[in-house]
């Protein structure tokens, strides 16, 4: 992994945290909050494939993980994220994908992550579940990473190829 | 051609490394080993999240005024009705305050208002989907904050503080399923558990007295903790919405609505410390003004 893939994929998992819990949660939107991050770690997935996929939804995972006023289970975040970022990251051609295709399976890995959130929280003892709003959560949280997806994956992949060319020879 | 093994290597050791912190975080949480690891998040990305905050905040306020702007005449119409109505109570009330400040200080009772505190601005908020009822605010133990700290806004009790950094503390709000608080019916004095229930809108009180009698609409305050931690006394926590369960049952339940609204959350005070309360003097029969002690 070069130093300026490693440096573009910092950049853009740091901002994405932050303003998910400063700008997007703050505003709190019907259901879920706008999972910036991990629509963020889809499209690094789709540009540089499975494993800067899972490394930055490792990374990004724990960011959310740690930054206040996070109070869960460290490594929950990073788990599934790991695992997102590896299963999106496997449709590395994307050149050949048409947005729509990205559009929902960004939408998809939104919805499991929340659900695997829920159950997971459950399975560890965290009592703050309320298993009556997960459904909402899911539909939710899908709806707006389609949304956020559209614009962010094909400009997330520009930035890659402009700062990071190497990663996609022709 | 890429060695196509690479990437399932990676995955398995990301995928271990993360439970294993999971499992050390279930063993020890802020103690534990992951302890400096979390304390150092906090450090490092608070500031970020601070300075992203400060030219955020602007633009937020005004997205939820915009949001807000249809209620407002009816909150101006209502405002209105309720300034008519107090001025005419005004007229009354002057004559009933001298007696009251003459009650308290008999009873050595403390005014909310009185309450030491350092402000703090709510820069940040966890995901709806972590289910925590959580936020972060730009003071820390540089401004003196410390964990649990009692944090008010000007219309009640909002949560106490559970952790904090340098420049920010986080604080767990009174909504969290988490979150429990001794609290007290302002009218009648009966006491009670005031729990989150993880809604935004409502608190549940398990009352202690089962022949307790509570009435809609009555008003809650913090009973209090020792030395003011977590919980200062007399701080205003909600109003009884409904009632669960009859008189007489062994558990005996209230639905509280808590006057601060958690999502409209902008600047609230972290309570260093509650006002001196005098010592209780006492009081003999037939004396017409009460002594200092002897």
């Amino acid at each position: 992994m070069t130093l300026r893939r490693v440096v573009l994929c910092a950049i853009l998992i740091v901002l994405a945290v932050v303003v998910e819990v400063t700008v997007l949660a703050p505003l709190d939107f019907p259901g879920a909050t706008p999972s910036l991050v991990l629509v963020t770690v889809a499209a690094l997935a789709f540009a540089f494939g499975p494993v800067t996929g899972s490394a930055c939804g490792f990374a990004a995972g724990l960011l959310i993980d740690l930054a206040p006023p996070a109070t869960g289970t460290l490594g929950i975040s990073a788990l599934i994220l790991t695992v997102v970022g590896y299963a999106l990251g496997r449709v590395f051609d994307s050149d050949s994908r048409p947005l729509v295709v990205t559009t929902l399976l960004t939408a998809a890995a939104a919805a499991l992550a929340i659900l695997a959130g829920a159950v997971l929280g459950g399975l560890l003892g965290n009592p703050r579940i309320v298993w009556g709003d997960v459904p909402v959560m899911i539909l939710t949280g899908a709806l707006y990473a389609a949304i956020l997806s559209l614009p962010l994956v094909p400009l997330v992949r520009r930035i890659a190829r402009t700062f990071v060319p190497e990663a996609f020879p022709r | 051609m890429r060695d196509s093994r690479r990437p399932r290597i990676v995955l398995a050791v990301l995928v271990l490394i993360s439970i294993t912190m999971i499992l050390l975080d279930l063993r020890g949480g802020a103690s534990g080993p992951l302890g400096p690891l979390r304390a150092l998040g906090a450090t490092v990305i608070g500031p970020l999240e601070r300075a992203t905050a400060s030219f955020v905040i602007p633009v937020r306020t005004y997205v939820q005024s915009v949001a807000g702007v249809g209620d407002k005449d009816r909150i101006i119409a209502e405002l209105t009705a309720e300034n008519d109505n107090l001025r005419a109570e005004l007229d009354t009330v002057a004559n009933d305050k001298a007696r009251i400040a003459d009650l308290e200080e008999l009873l050595g009772l403390i005014d909310v208002n009185e309450y030491v505190t350092v402000p703090g601005q709510i820069i940040a908020v966890g995901p709806a989907q972590g289910f925590a009822w959580t936020v972060t605010v730009d003071a820390g133990s540089r401004d003196g904050v410390e964990p649990d700290m009692s944090v008010i806004s000007g219309k009640g009790l909002v949560g106490r503080v559970i952790s904090v950094s340098p420049s920010t503390a986080t604080v767990l709000l009174l909504v969290d399923a988490t979150s429990t608080v001794g609290g007290r019916l302002a009218g009648t004095s009966q006491i009670g558990i005031v729990s989150g229930t993880g809604r935004q809108d409502a608190l549940q009180m398990q009352l202690l007295d089962p022949l307790a009698v509570v009435d809609v609409g009555e008003t809650i305050v913090t009973f209090g903790s020792e030395g003011d931690r977590p919980y200062a006394p007399g701080i205003p926590i909600g109003t009884v919405k409904e009632l669960r369960g009859t008189e007489g049952q062994l558990t005996r339940s209230a639905i509280v609505e808590p006057y601060v609204d958690v999502s409209v959350l902008d600047i609230v005070g972290i309570v260093l410390r509650a006002p001196d309360r005098p010592d209780r003097t006492p009081i003999t029969p037939g004396s017409t003004s009460t002594q200092g002690s002897p």
